[in-house]
Parts: structure tokens; C-alpha cells; sequence
């Protein structure tokens, strides 16, 4: 399939009727896919692209004119991630927070963003129909694994680096192997093993953390758009938008609760390994 | 490194294998998901964190100077208070030691009157004295005088000067007992 073989664009207000145009019962995949030939550019990368863009463009105008006593735009962006700032500080305390802010905001954000954006008419539902199958030109960038999956591989390497960094390497491994509590003679001698093995059961649980963030976020927004798809697919086209609505709202809600349950399992995740008393800093 | 084990699974056609974790496609969306994370660091939070980090710096620079300012302001209130208590003090000592001069003066005053007048007294006595004497001295002079002239008329004859002072004398022996 080449970008130049798309055969009628189809550009409809619900997917049912988008499947029909393309002559097979639709079913929304479990899978994004390449909206080129030959390029790992997937539908749903496209979508985070314009999130991004959508992010800039709003953080641009919000700051282009910073002044001291904001107003306007510069006021809601400040608002948003101050709020946020905030919030996360309470968690993580203010040295780590100052460190990690950068990457907690832009997940949330970004996340968020993503979300809302997967809501939008036309979103799954424009695309192009090739060889009788029909692929989206946007789909909800959460709702595909590779996306989910690189956001939780990324917080995977930067929580190593964080935690070596805030700990040294030593301090990691003690954090996770070491006894904790002051043992003395025999005791300690029979607590050495009892914390190996609870050290290797958190080697464990920090390989599933990554796994788990990025099934929980997929799972859930992909979950909520097939919900949407199949409840459109429940009325003729001039009313698809009906069986669906009230759960619309509903999408709004989880969009906003999935962003901010990533971003504070990755805060707690990080207050776990290199939480040793902010006060010191 | 779970998450490429996972999609090593899924293409080798595991359970992952409907999802579609491919490991082209996790390296560009991991690409992707750095680029738009520095992107959005670089252009959303950077600027936006500086504002809100300048304007923390001036709310604690202005919290700073409020403290400065209070207390000066109490440094200020207590040098005042002392020099009022210093200058209540020395307004105090400066009364009394009016009330003590103006008494002094007073008292020197008085005695300067009191001595005046003494001495207008001594010497009023001494000139009333002295001119006691002198009406006495006239008035025996004189009276010598009529007694003398007195005598030599009854007499007839002339009197010594022997006489005279004799009979003067007597005379004014026997006025003064």
C-alpha cells in the first residue's frame, strides 16, 4: 500500500458507517497502523504529534508575552502547572520534583492531551480505504501498546538513573537487597536471607512496574473507545453520535484519571527509590 | 527491557502478537515520545517554570525585605522610645535643676535684699546717729553758750575761759543726770 494507492477518503461522522463504506463489519483493532508505506509512522503517532503541536502552540501564545502579573492565557497555563508543580511536589518534595518535573508534567500533559484529542469527530473515523480495509489517518494515541509501552520504557531508564544518581550505585543495591532496621549478631545473620529474597522480589516488581503502567493505560482508553465505537455502531448514521454520548463524559473523566494515575504511580515510583528525607537538600 | 522482551514475544507470534509490539515501531515511538518530551520541556514548561520560578524568587525577595523592613521598623521604635525615655530624663533632671537654680537664685536674692536692707538699716541708724550727735553736740555748744552768757549777765562780770568751761561743764553734768 503506497500513500498514492488511497482509494476514497472517507470522512463520515461515525465509524460504523465508515465500515460500511468500506464493506466489512468493523471491528476497531487492537493495533495502530502505518498511515505510510514503508515508514514506522503509525496512526497513532500522528496523533501524539498533534498533541504536541496543540501543546506548544498553546504554551507559545500562553508565554510569548510573559509578564510578572499574568493574565489570560499566560494565567491558565501558569494555573495548570503550578497546580500541578504543586501537587507533585507534595509528593515527591522539592528537590526531586525541581529534577523530575520536566517529565512528569510533559507525561501528564501529554497524556491528557492525547486523550481528549481521541474524543474529537474524526478521530477513527477519516481514513482511507485500501485493498477493502480501512485505516484510520488518526486513532487515539493511548490506545496503542508501542506508545504506551515507550512512555513506560522511558520512566523505566530515567527511574534507574534518578535512583543511581540520588542513592549511588551502592546505596541503589542497599536500598534493595540491605536489611532494614538494626539487627545485631544471629538476628542479622538470619535476616541477611530473608532481605535477599525480598530484594529479589522487588527486582520483580520494578521489572512489572513498566509492564503494568503500560497495559493499565492502554487497557483503559482503548477499552473506552471500542465501548464508543460499538455503542455508535448501535444507531443509523444520522443519530450514531446518540447511544454514545452520555459516555462521552465518562471518557472525559477516565482521560483525565488515566493521565493522572501514570503520572503519579511514576511519582511514587520515584518517591520509593530516592525518597531519604527532602529536608537535607 | 521487559517491555522489548515482551515485543520480542509478540513478534515472534506470543500472546502479545495481536497487539502489534513491534520492535520498530516501539524504537520510534520511544524516539518519538524523548523528541516530544524535550520539545515540550524546551518550549511548554521551560519559560513557564522560569516565570514561576522569578516570580517565587521576587515573592521571597519581597518577603525578605518585609522582614528587613519590620525590623528596621522595631530598631527604629525602640531607638525612639530610648531617646524619648533620655529625652523625658533629661527634661526631668533639666526641671529640677531649674527648680534648684531658681530656688538658689531666689534664696540669694532674698539675701542679697535682706543684706541690702541691713545695710540701708546701719546706715540709716549711723547717720541718725550722726546727726544725733551732732544736734547734741550743737545743742550743748549752745546751751554752753546761753549758760556762759546767762551767767555774766546775772553776774556782771567777765568770765574766764577757765569759767566758762568750768560752768559749761557743770552745766551739762547736771542736764545729762
Amino acid at each position: 500500500m503506497r500513500l498514492s494507492a488511497i482509494v476514497p477518503i472517507v470522512m463520515l461522522t461515525g465509524l460504523a458507517p465508515a465500515a460500511q463504506a468500506a464493506g466489512e463489519g468493523h471491528v476497531m483493532p487492537l493495533y495502530a497502523e502505518p498511515v505510510w508505506d514503508g515508514l514506522p509512522i503509525t496512526n497513532s503517532m500522528v496523533m501524539t504529534w498533534v498533541a504536541t503541536l496543540l501543546i506548544i502552540a498553546f504554551s507559545w501564545l500562553a508565554t510569548k508575552r510573559m509578564t510578572l502579573v499574568p493574565a489570560g492565557l499566560q494565567n491558565l497555563a501558569e494555573w495548570m502547572v503550578e497546580s500541578l508543580y504543586t501537587f507533585l511536589e507534595g509528593l515527591i518534595g522539592h528537590h526531586m520534583v525541581k529534577r523530575t518535573f520536566w517529565f512528569l508534567g510533559s507525561i501528564f500533559f501529554l497524556i491528557i492531551t492525547v486523550n481528549y484529542l481521541g474524543l474529537f469527530p474524526g478521530v477513527g473515523t477519516v481514513g482511507r480505504v485500501d485493498d477493502g480495509h480501512y485505516i484510520p489517518f488518526l486513532r487515539g494515541g493511548n490506545a496503542d501498546l508501542n506508545m504506551t509501552a515507550a512512555m513506560a520504557l522511558l520512566f523505566a531508564v530515567l527511574w534507574f538513573y534518578w535512583a543511581i544518581a540520588e542513592n549511588g550505585f551502592k546505596g541503589f543495591m542497599a536500598h534493595i537487597f540491605a536489611p532494614k532496621g538494626s539487627f545485631k549478631g544471629l538476628m542479622m545473620a538470619m535476616m541477611v536471607p530473608v532481605f535477599l529474597f525480598v530484594g529479589v522480589l522487588e527486582v520483580i516488581s520494578i521489572m512489572i512496574r513498566p509492564v503494568a503502567l503500560t497495559f493499565r493505560l492502554y487497557g483503559n482508553i482503548y477499552g473506552g473507545e471500542q465501548t464508543l465505537e460499538k455503542l455508535m455502531a448501535l444507531a443509523p448514521a444520522p443519530f450514531s453520535f446518540a447511544p454514545a454520548l452520555p459516555f462521552m463524559f465518562v471518557e472525559l473523566l477516565v482521560g483525565f484519571v488515566q493521565a493522572l494515575v501514570f503520572t503519579l504511580l511514576c511519582a511514587i515510583f520515584i518517591k520509593l527509590i530516592c525518597d531519604h528525607g527532602d529536608e537535607h537538600h | 527491557m521487559m517491555t522489548y522482551l515482551a515485543a520480542a514475544a509478540a513478534e515472534a507470534g506470543g500472546p502479545l502478537a495481536p497487539f502489534k509490539v513491534h520492535g520498530a515501531l516501539l524504537t520510534a515511538q520511544v524516539v518519538n515520545v524523548i523528541i516530544v518530551f524535550l520539545v515540550l520541556k524546551k518550549f511548554a514548561f521551560g519559560p513557564i517554570q522560569q516565570m514561576l520560578e522569578q516570580r517565587r524568587q521576587r515573592i521571597a525577595e519581597g518577603e525578605e525585605k518585609l522582614k528587613r523592613i519590620e525590623k528596621q521598623l522595631a530598631e527604629s521604635e525602640e531607638t525612639t522610645r530610648a531617646a524619648i525615655e533620655k529625652a523625658n530624663e533629661e527634661a526631668v533632671r533639666l526641671i529640677h535643676e531649674a527648680k534648684e537654680g531658681a530656688h538658689a537664685f531666689s534664696e540669694q536674692k532674698a539675701q542679697e535684699a535682706i543684706s541690702q536692707a541691713q545695710q540701708i538699716l546701719a546706715k540709716a541708724e549711723a547717720v541718725a546717729q550722726a546727726d544725733r550727735e551732732r544736734l547734741s553736740s550743737e545743742l550743748k555748744r549752745e546751751f554752753g553758750r546761753l549758760v556762759v552768757a546767762t551767767t555774766a549777765q546775772v553776774t556782771g562780770k567777765i568770765l574766764t575761759p577757765e569759767d566758762q568751761k568750768r560752768i559749761n561743764e557743770d552745766a551739762l553734768s547736771k542736764v545729762e543726770a
